[in-house]
């Protein structure tokens, strides 16, 4: 059988053609490394997220110098958490489950993008080098509130980052003769120290500690007030740390419920089993 | 019925349609381009892209 010439060339093309593409995909793999998502992660039951360690607290984990791990929950129509905060120039591990029914978690417009299937968890590891702002949304159609599924993932500065959190224990109503001890609980979700200042603002008051909290562990400050200095009456209580802020009201009032009436009234408070009384009145 | 008279005959390699040639290589041309924007401008340019954790 004799080919013509054009015909050979253009088998040759073709053979080309088709090896190109195939080498372009196996650098992609070999050289640049992308991965699909895949069934390796064990199966997880909708019904055992909330005992499952990653995914009972939808967060942000630090798991490493730079590296982060994402436990991404999705279900008819929301993503948590809600926004999905990390730094820049950090490795991001997305572990994603769905609730409910099949659902995609899409970060908009780059190939961060897999189904979310009940059952099955979705891994996926990523790389953020520039502070920025994304949309996750899902592209599976889940139900009514389909177009309404959606979230935010934010890359902020990596030096702005924190995984700070602040709880704040404080009574609600204290004696006039009694001290009002409040603590303020500064937990540190980084591997690296936090060094912070808590800021207590109770009536005209104010107190400042500089604390060290240690990478995953919290550092509680309590700060005490006498009642008698602050006087009879609501006072609103303002805890700050960093960016982080806790606000409140401790009212001091003695057991008679009529200590607007007059300042006499204050004199009747040095019972104990009185006060108590009255807390539990208040609680119930 | 204006069937001409003269016929030519030519061998098999004497046949040369080079504007046919001209168009397969200019789409050939077209497709390597594409390719080379979807993989690499489309695909590899949306990062973060996941990948293989070492
Ligand atoms: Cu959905």
């Amino acid at each position: 059988m004799r080919i013509h010439v054009y015909e050979r060339l253009w088998l040759v093309a073709s053979m080309i053609l088709i090896v190109a593409f195939i080498a372009t995909v196996t650098y992609g793999t070999v050289g640049l490394g992308i991965t699909m998502v895949d069934d390796r992660e064990e199966t997880l039951s909708p019904g055992d997220i909330d005992e499952d360690e990653r995914f009972e607290d939808p967060r942000i984990e630090q798991v490493g110098e730079n590296e982060f791990e994402a436990y991404v929950v999705a279900m008819t129509f929301l993503f948590q958490p809600d926004p999905i905060e990390v730094p820049a120039n950090s490795e991001v591990t997305f572990y994603v489950t769905s609730r409910d029914v099949i659902h995609s978690f899409t970060v908009v417009g780059t190939n961060t993008n897999t189904m979310v299937i009940p059952g099955e968890v979705s891994v996926m590891t990523v790389e953020f080098d520039e502070p920025g702002e994304y949309g996750i949304i899902c592209n599976e159609y889940c139900g009514v509130g389909h177009h309404d599924m959606e979230a935010e993932l934010i890359v902020v500065e990596e030096d702005e980052f924190d995984l700070t959190e602040l709880s704040v224990d404080a009574p609600d109503t204290v004696e006039p003769d009694a001290e009002i001890e409040l603590t303020a609980t500064v937990s540190n979700g980084l591997i690296d120290d936090l060094e912070a200042t808590v800021t207590v603002e109770i009536g005209d008051e104010t107190f400042q500690e500089d604390v060290t909290v240690g990478g995953d562990e919290s550092e509680d400050v309590s700060i005490t007030v006498d009642a008698d200095d602050l006087g009879e009456g609501d006072h609103d209580w303002t805890v700050t740390v960093d960016d982080y802020e806790e606000t409140g009201t401790v009212s001091v009032a003695s057991d008679t419920d009529e200590n607007d009436d007059g300042s006499e009234n204050g004199e009747d408070t040095t019972d104990e089993n009185d006060a108590s009384s009255t807390v539990e009145d208040r609680l119930s | 019925m204006a069937k001409s008279q003269v016929t030519r005959k030519i061998t098999h390699d004497e046949f040369d349609p080079v504007g046919t040639l001209a168009l397969i290589v200019l789409y050939f041309i077209v497709l390597m381009l594409m390719w080379v924007f979807t993989y690499f401008v489309e695909f590899v340019g949306n990062d973060p892209t996941p990948f293989v954790v070492a």
